[in-house]
């Protein structure tokens, strides 16, 4: 048989056409708009300025250092909790000899709900008056609260967080879960014959040897801490006031709402090399041990 | 003896004690972690009077299903949000399968110039934000008349699928023993041949993985359906419900709950079903 040009072109050929029209053809455009001034329902072609839209939007562009500023106040807190609520769910469910796949099932089932969806069903459960979880505070009688979660700006971008560890937890928890299953039973045996308790075998054992999975998962958080997107778009619309206003949604509004391509697409290649810094500088911190497990 | 017997006895017992403990807590966790989507159920099957008196109650009052009645004989749009979801979903799933079949045997088997930068570009396209795309997609799809169509949707689904595809395509053809293909040459098989009656058969669970992560992906995509399809007869089920939610401005939450529930039933009976290849196919994207 022989392999020629021809068909590896022919096999390639799908690949190469969505790939150049869909993902090149934007990337390269959108770096190119990213440099202009372009409102789309006004001018007729983008003009070209240089990096004076960038300069605008960094250094004048207030809009745009509270969505920053929100993005971090969003990410930091998403990814403490996603990162340690899907460690903590997956040592346990790793333990278990019993109803293992069960669980499973329940923790990844977020994984097929549409996020706009998750929204509603949270602005539900956190509803004001005839909210579930309000009603539950009281019940407890932890005060005659009745906090409009999504409402006020104090919690309203926590209560966002919420709602995107709840999707996101399911998706860390199957790296986890894969690393944890390939650690060797006889190392952690070998720490229990020492007399080590539940605890130290966690820390000392468990966790150096699952660093890749961590550092994965990590940058898998951090790269979806950074796309904060559907849940501002359903649920409060980047407010009360500016609240909640994230670097997606920033850069959805200028887009789509007042048509400036333009400073939407500097304000988009900037989100991108914040995470690309973020993965590259998390990949660096572990690498030292990834190189050595690859 | 008998003491390292009796050890081993305590020890069994203590083991069991603590495995109990933590089942237990797994438990509660799972209680808790479900309850947002089974509170959206149980408000779904309760009448409207029941859903917003004061205090609310978590035991339903009276149980009914006129809410998935009118949802399904009196809400046109739900109906057509739900065709828009299905074809879109559907066509994204076969040409993104087909694709990365494709794509995955050149990158798996064949050897060529330029092939790993050509697919770590092609991975790249993971990390970078999406809305990236969606501006300049937006304005092309304005220019030819792509918006508000299925084509619209389904050709950048297939765009933001594919390296999924080709990542687990890739893996799959490139385990595949030489000697087999060694063996369909010796067959007298051309290459199309070999990759379709010889090759495929060998990586169907990677395809399987393919299929289920690509509709689970397009199934809820937001950010692209919210953009693209402004008219409201083209738009997906995520995308659609937000609108008559926004629509109806009084309180209906009954009905939006079981219009909630009934568009991820699709999903969630694919999920449960393939969900082992489900997995393997995150699995392998994210850790490979």
């Amino acid at each position: 048989m022989k392999e020629s040009r021809l068909t590896l072109l022919i096999f390639l050929a799908p690949t190469l056409f969505f790939v150049l029209v869909f993902i090149a053809y934007p990337v390269v455009y959108s770096a190119y708009l990213s440099l202009s001034e372009y409102n789309y329902a006004s001018d007729p072609t983008p003009k070209f300025i240089g990096f004076k839209g960038y300069i605008e939007t960094i250094f004048e562009d207030s809009m745009f250092h509270t969505a920053l500023i929100n993005q971090f106040k969003f990410a930091v807190p998403y990814f403490v909790i996603t990162f340690l609520a899907s460690l903590i769910l997956a040592i346990l469910i790793n333990e278990l000899r019993f109803g293992a796949s069960f669980f499973q099932v329940i923790f990844y089932l977020p994984m097929v709900i549409p996020l706009s969806l998750v929204g509603i069903t949270f602005a539900w459960l956190l509803f004001p008056d005839v909210g579930i979880f309000n009603h539950f505070l009281r019940s407890l009688g932890v005060s005659n609260w009745n906090i409009d979660w999504y409402g006020d700006p104090k919690t309203a971008l926590n209560s966002l967080v919420v709602a995107r560890s709840w999707k996101m937890i399911g998706f860390t928890l199957i790296i986890l879960l894969s690393g944890l299953q390939g650690l060797s039973k006889s190392l952690r045996e070998a720490a229990k014959v020492d007399g080590a308790n539940f605890f130290q075998e966690i820390w000392y054992i468990v966790l150096p040897n699952l660093k890749p999975y961590l550092l994965i998962s990590g940058v898998w958080i951090l790269i979806n801490a950074m796309k904060t997107f559907e849940l501002v778009a359903v649920v409060t619309q980047g407010g009360p006031g500016m609240a909640t206003l994230t670097l997606y949604y920033y850069t959805w509004k200028l887009a789509f709402e007042r048509l400036d391509m333009g400073r939407a697409s500097q304000v988009a290649y900037i989100t991108a090399v914040i995470i690309v810094l973020f993965s590259w500088g998390l990949n660096r911190l572990f690498k030292p041990e990834t190189a050595s497990r690859a | 003896m008998t003491r390292l017997g009796d050890s081993h006895l305590r020890r069994f017992r203590n083991l069991k004690k603590y495995k109990i403990g933590i089942l237990l807590i797994v438990s509660v966790i799972a209680l808790v972690y479900v309850s947002p989507l089974l509170w959206m159920f149980i408000t779904s099957i309760r009448p409207t009077w029941d859903i917003y008196k004061f205090p609310p109650s978590v035991i339903p009052g009276a149980v009914t299903l006129e809410n998935y009645v009118y949802v399904v004989t009196q809400m046109e749009g739900f109906g057509r949000y739900f065709l828009n979801s299905a074809v879109v979903t559907g066509v994204t799933v076969v040409i993104v399968v087909i694709s990365s079949a494709m794509g995955g045997y050149a990158f798996g088997i064949r050897r060529f110039k330029g092939q790993n930068f050509l697919f770590m570009a092609v991975i790249s396209v993971l990390t970078i934000p999406y809305i990236m795309y969606l501006i300049p997609i937006y304005i092309m799809e304005d220019r030819l008349g792509l918006r508000n169509t299925w084509w619209g949707l389904i050709l950048p689904y297939v765009a933001l699928n594919l390296p999924w595809g080709l990542l687990i395509m890739r893996g799959a053809f490139s385990t595949v023993p030489l000697d087999i293909r060694d063996a369909a040459v010796i067959d007298g098989c051309n290459e199309f041949q070999m990759w379709y009656k010889v090759l495929l058969p060998i990586v169907r669970p990677a395809l399987a993985a393919t299929t289920i992560i690509t509709f689970v992906f397009a199934w809820q995509e937001y950010l692209f359906a919210s953009t693209l399809m402004t008219k409201n007869e083209w738009q997906t089920l995520p995308v659609g419900v937000v609108w008559i939610r926004d629509e109806l401005q009084t309180l209906v939450y009954g009905r939006i709950g079981a219009m909630i529930i009934l568009s991820i039933i699709p999903v969630f009976v694919l999920f449960i079903a393939f969900r082992k290849f489900f997995i393997e196919g995150l699995r392998e994207g994210m850790i490979k």
